[in-house]
C-alpha cells in the first residue's frame, strides 16, 4: 500500500511546476473566501467595540425624535427618580481645514464622569500645575478642546497647538487615549453650544437608568427613549443592507474558490489516469489506487488550504481597511482592524481545501473505479463517453436554472432565498459548459481554420476530443468571468440611476454644505434670502428616525421650490404631489415604501415633539439617498412637528442669464466662507456623490479583481494539466511533421479558444448575473430600483481578461513545447 | 468647620487650587467683623470665593434604632463673573454635595456624593435666603423650618428642621480664625440645636422610617485657604443632654503641633455662647480605627475636658466605620461619623451625642482627580 502511495507522490516532484500551481490553485480559492469572512467579521466586530466605548456605563438615551433637545428638561431629568445618572451630550461633526470631518462631543465633565471614562482622563497625565492649567483652560477658555491620538496623529497636533477647523482654529489643550479608534474632539458642553450656536440646547443625554418602565412611562410622548440595546439594534439595521451585501461577496468568494479548487483537484486526478492505469495493470487493486489518489489529494487539500488560510489572513488585512471607509463614508465612523491571527485560519483554510478537494476529486475516482487499465493505457484519454454524460450534466444544469427560477419566484420572502437563487443559476449555468463548448467547436474550427488554418483547426478538435477536462475548465473560467461581467455591470447600471436621480432631484446651481452632520446656521439662510436675484432656496433637513422599530429618515424640504426646479422621478403620483406637500402632506421614498410596505394614498403615524401624528402619503418617488426610506415633508410643517429649526443644508436655484448667476454665486460663496461653511456647485456636488458611490463599491471591485485572480489561476492550471497530459501528442504532431512552431500554436490557438468559449459564455450568464443582482439581490437587500443599463466596458475588459489569460496561461506549457518535445516526445514514440 | 476640608476637595474636583491667583479675579476676604443679618446670610455671598451648608445629625425612630446623617453643599468659585452671562454652562461656580446615612443598628455606613456647575438649573444657590441645590438634593428655609431632601439609590432623606436656639457666631463675632496670617479665616455661624423630624431610608430597608432628632447646621465662607504646613483637622459638634452644646475644631500642621488659633464654641441652653480657646481644651485620644479599605488610622474614642465650663464628656463613634472614600473626589478620603457618649456637665451626668470629622489620616489630601 505504503510503496503505491510512494509512487503516486513521487510523480508530483517530477511535475513540480503542475504542483505548484494546482497548490496555489487551491490556496487562492481559500483565500478568497477566507479573506472576505474574515474581513466583514472584523468589520462587524469592531462595530460593537466602538459602540462600547462611546457608550461607557450609560444604559440608555433620551431624545427628541429629531433634533436638538431643551436643556431646561434636564431639570425635569434630575428630578426623575428612575435615572441614577445622566450625562448631557452634544454629538456632532466639524469639518476640519485640512479636509475631511470629525466628531466634535459636547460634555459636561462634571456630570459625564458618572457615565463614561473619556472626561476623566482630562488632565490626568500632567504634573499638578500642568493639570489645573489645562483643566481650567477646558472649563472657561471658548474654544478650548481636548483631542484624541487618532485627530493628533493625522494632524500632526501636539497639545499647546491648534486644530484648525473650517469654524477657525481650536485650541488643543491635551491628547487623550482613545481605544475605539473613531477620531474625537471634546469639548465642554457650554463651549460647544456657543460653538454651534445652539444656545438653550443638547442634542440628547445619557443615562443610567435602574427602572426603566417607570421611564417611559414618564417620557411616554414627545419623546424617544434608547436602550443601549436597541440602540446596538438600530446600528446593526443601518448597516442591515451592507451587511447582507458584505455576506453576498463572501459566499461568492466561497463559491468562486470552491469551484477552483474543484476543478484543481479533478484536474490532478483526471491527469494521473495513466499512473493509475499502470498501478492497475500490475497488479494493484482499485481500493489501494483509489487511496492512493485521496491521499494525493487530501495532501494537496491540507497544504493548499493551509497556506490558503494565511494567504486569506493578510488578503482580510486589506479588505477590512476598504470595508471600514465604505461603513465610514455611508453609515458612521467605523475604523475596524482586523482579527487578530489564530490557528483557526489555518485550520479552516485546511477544512475548506480538503473538503472541496475530496468533493472535486469525486467524479473522476468513479470514473477510474470503471474503467479498465488497458483503455487508460491505450494512450488518448479523451473518453468517447464524454459527449453522452455532457447531455447528463446538462440536464442536471436545466434542473439547477429551474430552481433558480423557483428561488427567485420566492424571493420576495427572505433575500436569502435570493442569493441561493443567484448561486443556483451560476451553478446550473456552469454545467452547460460542455453543451455549449459542442455547439461552438464547429464555428470556431471555421474561424481558426480561417486565420491560422490546419494547426488551428486541430487545436479546436483537441477542445471537443477533450471534453470532460475542458468543460470543467470552462466551467470554472466562465464563472469568474460572469462574476466580473454581474458585477461590473451592476455597478455600472446603479451609477446610471444615481446619475439621473442627481440631475432630477438635485438641481440646485450651488449647494452650502452637504454633509447631512455639519449644521447651517439660520443666519446664514437669513442673509442669503437678501442676495437679490436668487429664485428659490430649498432649506433642506435631514434627521434619523424610528418607524416601527426600525431606522428610517425624515427629510424636511421647501416644496415650493422643488415644485418650481426639482424634477422627481414619480414611481406613484406625479409633480402634482407637491400641491398636497404644500398641503401638509408627505411624500416617501422608494425603498420607505417597499420596506414598510405603504403607498400612494395610506396614512402613516411618525413620532413627534408633540406626540405621534398621523400624514398621508401623497406619492412615491425613486430615490437613492438612503436604503432605509425616507419621509420628506415641507418644512413649515417640520417645524410644527418637531420643533427643529436646524438646517443641513441650502440649495440654491436662480433663474437669470449665466453672467447673473455667477455674479451671485460669488456672493454665496462669500456669505458660506464666513460662516466656514462648504460650498458646492452642483458640478462639484455631484461629482463628491459619485466620488462617494465609487468609494462605497471599492469591496465589490476589489471581488471582482479577486474573481480575475482566481480564475486566471483556474484556467492556467487546468490548461497546463491538459497539456501535461497530453505530451505524447505532441510528439506525434512532430513526428507527422508539425514543426515545434506548429505545436506551439496548436497550444497558443487551444488555449485561446477555451479563453473565447468561456467569454462569450460569459458574456450570456454574465448579464442575466447583473440582472440577478439589480433586480432581485439589491432590490430586495436595499429596496430600490436600479435601471439596467448596458455598458460595452465590463465586456471589453472582460474579454481581454479571457485573452490575457489565456496566452499567459499556455506560456508555460509553449515553452517546454520548445524546450523539450523535440527530442524527449519522438524518442519514447 | 468641616467645609474647609472641602475647599480642598473641590478644588481638586474642579481642579485648580493651592496656586492662589490662577483664577482672574478679587473676591472679598473674611478678615474683619461682620454685620449679620439673618435670614439673608443664610443665603449665598457670591463675592467670597468658598462657602458651605453643612448638615449632621443624630436621629432616632420609634423602635429606638440609631441613625446618622450628613447632608452638606458647597459652592466654589472659579470666576468672578461667568465668561457669557447667558449661557447657564458657563462656570462661575462649581457645587458640590456629601451625602451619608449611618444605621448603628446593623452597623452599616453608605455615602455618596455629586458635583455640577450651576448649568440649566441643576445647581446653585439663592442669594438672600437658604436655598440650595445639587443635582435634586437640595436645603431650603421656609419661614423657620429648613427642610433637607436627598434621594440616591435605596438612600432617602427627607427632614424638616426647626432651629432651638438663635444662630450662633464663632470666634471673633463670626469671624473664626484658621491660621496666624490675615485672611486666613471665615466667617462662620452654626444653629447647634435643629429639632428634626422627617423619613429616613438606607439601601436595604424596605420603606422608609419615620425619625426624630437633633440636627446641627455650619455655613462658613470666605476667600482664602487653609496654610500649606496644616496636615489635618478633629472636629467635634455635640450636643449635651443638658441642653448644652460643644463645638471644638483642632488644626493639625505637618511637624505634629496643634495650630494656635484652633478653639472651640460652648452654647447654653438658653442660645449665650462663648469662644473657648485651645488652652482651655483637654481631650486624650482612646482608641484607633484602622481602615482596611485606605489604611487610614484614624483616632475612635475621646474624652474631651473642657475645665472652665465643667465639662467631662467621652464620645466614641457609633459605627466604627464611617469613612468616606473614593467619592466624586477620587483620592480625597475622610472620616465624618456619628458619635455618642456620656459624661458631666456642671457635675451633673449627661449624655452625649453628636458628630465628628477627621481628616489627613489617610494621607494627604493628594492623588489625581
Amino acid at each position: 500500500m505504503k510503496r503505491v502511495i510512494r509512487s503516486f507522490l513521487r510523480y508530483l516532484a517530477r511535475r513540480k511546476s503542475l504542483a505548484i500551481l494546482q497548490l496555489l490553485g487551491i490556496a487562492f480559492g481559500v483565500a478568497a473566501a477566507v479573506g472576505m469572512t474574515l474581513a466583514s467579521r472584523s468589520a462587524l466586530d469592531s462595530m460593537e467595540n466602538a459602540v462600547d466605548f462611546l457608550r461607557g456605563g450609560s444604559t440608555h438615551t433620551i431624545k427628541r425624535p429629531a433634533g436638538p433637545m431643551e436643556e431646561g428638561l434636564l431639570q425635569k431629568i434630575v428630578d426623575d427618580p428612575s435615572i441614577k445618572f445622566f450625562a448631557p451630550v452634544i454629538d456632532r461633526k466639524v469639518r476640519l481645514a485640512s479636509g475631511g470631518e470629525v466628531r466634535l462631543l459636547g460634555l459636561d465633565p462634571f456630570l459625564d464622569k458618572n457615565v463614561r471614562s473619556i472626561t476623566t482622563q482630562i488632565a490626568s497625565a500632567a504634573n499638578s500645575a500642568g493639570r489645573e492649567k489645562i483643566l481650567q483652560s477646558f472649563l472657561l477658555d471658548p474654544r478650548t478642546v481636548i483631542i484624541d491620538e487618532n485627530v493628533a496623529r493625522a494632524g500632526n497636533i501636539a497639545a499647546g497647538q491648534d486644530l484648525m477647523t473650517m469654524q477657525g482654529p481650536l485650541k488643543v489643550v491635551q491628547v487623550f487615549s482613545n481605544p475605539s479608534g473613531e477620531p474625537l474632539v471634546i469639548m465642554d458642553i457650554g463651549n460647544a453650544q456657543e460653538f454651534f450656536r445652539m444656545a438653550g440646547h443638547i442634542d440628547r443625554a445619557d443615562l443610567v437608568v435602574n427602572d426603566e418602565e417607570g421611564l417611559r412611562q414618564r417620557w411616554s410622548r414627545g419623546f424617544i427613549i434608547e436602550s443601549n440595546q436597541q440602540k446596538a439594534q438600530t446600528l446593526s439595521a443601518l448597516l442591515g443592507a451592507f451587511k447582507l451585501n458584505l455576506q453576498a461577496l463572501s459566499l461568492l468568494a466561497l463559491f468562486v474558490g470552491i469551484f477552483l479548487i474543484y476543478n484543481t483537484a479533478m484536474f490532478t486526478v483526471v491527469s494521473r489516469r495513466r499512473d493509475a492505469g499502470i498501478l492497475l495493470s500490475i497488479g494493484a487493486s482499485r481500493g489501494q489506487v483509489t487511496l492512493a489518489f485521496l491521499v494525493e489529494v487530501l495532501l494537496f487539500g491540507i497544504t493548499g488550504g493551509a497556506l490558503g488560510g494565511i494567504m486569506g489572513y493578510f488578503l482580510s488585512k486589506f479588505l477590512v481597511q476598504i470595508v471600514g471607509g465604505t461603513i465610514s463614508t455611508l453609515y458612521f465612523f467605523l475604523r475596524p482592524s482586523a482579527l487578530p491571527w489564530t490557528f483557526w485560519n489555518i485550520a479552516g483554510g485546511i477544512l475548506l481545501g480538503s473538503a472541496a478537494s475530496i468533493v472535486g476529486s469525486l467524479p473522476p475516482l468513479l470514473e477510474l473505479r470503471r474503467i479498465q487499465p488497458v483503455q487508460v493505457l491505450r494512450g488518448r484519454t479523451a473518453s468517447r463517453r464524454a459527449g453522452r454524460r455532457t447531455k447528463i450534466v446538462g440536464l442536471a444544469g436545466l434542473f439547477c436554472l429551474a430552481l433558480a427560477l423557483v428561488l427567485f419566484l420566492l424571493s420576495f420572502l427572505n433575500v436569502y432565498i435570493g442569493f441561493a437563487g443567484a448561486f443556483a443559476f451560476l451553478l446550473g449555468a456552469s454545467l452547460f459548459s460542455g453543451f455549449v463548448i459542442i455547439i461552438a467547436v464547429p464555428f470556431l474550427k471555421r474561424l481558426f481554420s480561417s486565420v491560422i488554418g490546419l494547426t488551428g483547426k486541430i487545436a479546436i478538435g483537441n477542445i471537443r476530443e477533450n471534453l470532460g477536462r475542458t468543460s470543467v475548465a470552462v466551467a470554472a473560467f466562465m464563472i469568474a468571468l460572469s462574476m466580473s461581467i454581474g458585477l461590473a455591470s451592476m455597478i455600472d447600471s446603479f451609477r446610471h440611476s444615481l446619475i439621473w436621480w442627481m440631475n432630477g432631484q438635485l438641481r440646485g446651481e450651488a449647494y452650502i454644505s452637504t454633509k447631512a452632520d455639519v449644521t447651517v446656521p439660520e443666519e446664514v439662510y437669513d442673509e442669503l434670502k437678501k442676495i437679490p436675484g436668487i429664485g428659490g432656496i430649498d432649506v433642506f433637513r435631514n434627521v434619523q428616525i424610528t418607524f416601527r422599530d426600525r431606522p428610517a429618515g425624515i427629510t424636511s424640504i421647501d416644496s415650493a421650490v422643488l415644485q418650481k426646479y426639482a424634477r422627481f422621478g414619480w414611481l406613484s403620483g406625479s409633480d402634482r404631489a407637491w400641491e398636497d406637500v404644500k398641503r401638509g402632506d408627505v411624500i416617501i421614498s422608494e425603498s420607505f415604501s417597499l420596506r414598510f410596505k405603504v403607498k400612494a394614498g395610506d396614512r402613516i403615524t411618525i413620532d413627534t415633539a408633540q406626540g405621534p401624528s398621523t400624514l398621508r402619503i401623497a406619492g412615491v418617488y425613486y430615490d437613492y439617498a438612503s436604503e432605509h426610506g425616507v419621509i420628506m415633508m415641507d418644512r413649515s410643517l417640520y417645524l410644527k412637528l418637531f420643533n427643529d429649526r436646524t438646517i443641513n443644508s441650502l440649495g440654491i436655484f436662480i433663474d437669470g442669464p449665466e453672467l447673473e448667476k455667477g455674479r451671485i454665486l460669488d456672493k454665496a460663496r462669500q456669505l458660506s466662507l464666513k460662516y466656514g461653511l462648504p460650498f458646492a456647485t452642483r458640478e462639484q456636488f455631484h461629482r463628491r456623490i459619485l466620488g462617494i458611490f465609487d468609494s462605497t463599491f471599492a469591496v465589490t471591485q476589489s471581488m471582482r479583481i479577486i474573481a480575475v485572480i482566481v480564475a486566471f489561476f483556474g484556467i492556467a492550471g487546468a490548461l497546463m494539466t491538459l497539456f501535461v497530459e497530453r505530451q505524447k501528442e505532441f510528439g506525434i504532431y512532430r513526428a507527422l511533421g508539425f514543426t515545434t512552431g506548429d505545436v506551439a500554436k496548436i497550444t497558443i490557438a487551444e488555449s485561446i479558444g477555451l479563453g473565447l468559449i468561456s467569454f462569450f459564455m460569459s458574456t450570456v450568464v454574465g448579464t442575466i448575473f447583473a440582472f440577478i443582482l439589480i433586480r432581485v439581490i439589491n432590490r430586495q437587500s436595499f429596496n430600490w430600483t436600479i435601471f439596467y443599463h448596458l455598458t460595452p466596458q465590463p465586456y471589453l475588459v472582460t474579454f481581454l481578461t479571457a485573452i490575457a489569460a489565456s496566452i499567459a496561461a499556455c506560456a508555460y506549457p509553449v515553452w517546454s513545447v520548445i524546450r523539450k518535445y523535440p527530442i524527449m516526445q519522438i524518442r519514447e514514440e | 468647620m468641616g467645609g474647609w476640608f472641602y475647599v480642598k476637595i473641590c478644588c481638586f474636583i474642579v481642579f485648580l487650587v493651592i496656586v492662589p491667583g490662577l483664577c482672574a479675579g478679587e473676591w472679598k476676604q473674611a478678615d474683619g467683623e461682620r454685620r449679620w443679618s439673618f435670614p439673608a446670610d443664610h443665603g449665598s455671598h457670591g463675592e467670597y470665593r468658598t462657602e458651605w451648608w453643612y448638615f449632621t445629625g443624630n436621629l432616632g425612630d420609634a423602635s429606638g434604632k440609631k441613625y446618622g446623617y450628613q447632608l452638606t453643599f458647597f459652592r466654589h468659585s472659579l470666576r468672578e463673573r461667568p465668561r457669557d452671562p447667558n449661557n447657564p454652562w458657563s462656570v462661575r461656580d462649581v457645587y458640590l454635595a456629601h451625602y451619608a446615612i449611618t444605621d448603628a443598628s446593623n452597623n452599616t455606613f453608605h455615602y455618596t456624593d455629586r458635583a455640577s456647575r450651576k448649568g440649566p438649573g441643576l445647581a446653585g444657590a439663592d442669594a438672600h435666603k437658604m436655598n440650595v441645590n445639587v443635582l435634586g438634593w437640595s436645603a431650603a428655609m421656609d419661614k423657620n423650618t429648613i427642610r433637607l431632601k436627598a434621594y440616591f439609590e435605596g438612600m432617602e432623606l427627607k427632614l424638616d428642621l426647626t432651629p432651638q436656639k438663635p444662630p450662633v457666631l464663632h470666634g471673633r463675632h463670626g469671624l473664626s480664625k484658621k491660621g496666624p496670617l490675615p485672611g486666613q479665616a471665615s466667617y462662620y455661624y452654626s444653629f447647634t440645636d435643629l429639632k428634626t423630624t422627617g423619613y429616613l431610608k438606607r439601601p436595604g430597608m424596605k420603606n422608609q422610617v419615620a425619625v426624630t432628632g437633633t440636627s446641627w447646621f455650619d455655613q462658613e465662607f470666605g476667600s482664602n485657604q487653609l496654610s500649606g504646613d496644616q496636615a489635618g483637622w478633629d472636629w467635634f459638634a455635640l450636643h449635651l443632654s443638658d441642653g448644652r452644646d460643644l463645638m471644638i475644631y483642632k488644626l493639625r500642621k505637618k511637624d505634629g503641633s496643634i495650630e494656635k488659633e484652633s478653639a472651640g464654641t460652648l452654647v447654653e441652653p438658653d442660645g449665650t455662647s462663648r469662644q473657648i480657646n485651645l488652652s482651655g481644651i483637654e481631650m486624650t485620644v482612646l482608641a484607633y480605627w484602622k481602615s482596611q479599605k485606605t489604611g487610614g488610622r484614624y483616632p475612635a474614642g475621646w474624652r474631651i475636658r473642657i475645665p472652665s465650663a465643667g465639662v467631662d464628656v467621652t464620645v466614641k463613634p457609633l459605627v466604627a466605620n464611617q469613612e468616606l472614600a473614593n467619592t466624586v473626589s477620587a483620592g480625597i478620603t475622610y472620616w465624618e461619623g456619628a458619635v455618642d457618649g456620656a459624661g458631666t456637665s456642671n457635675g451633673k451626668s449627661i449624655k452625649a451625642q453628636g458628630y465628628v470629622e477627621l481628616t489627613g489620616y489617610a494621607g494627604t489630601i493628594g492623588g489625581t482627580f
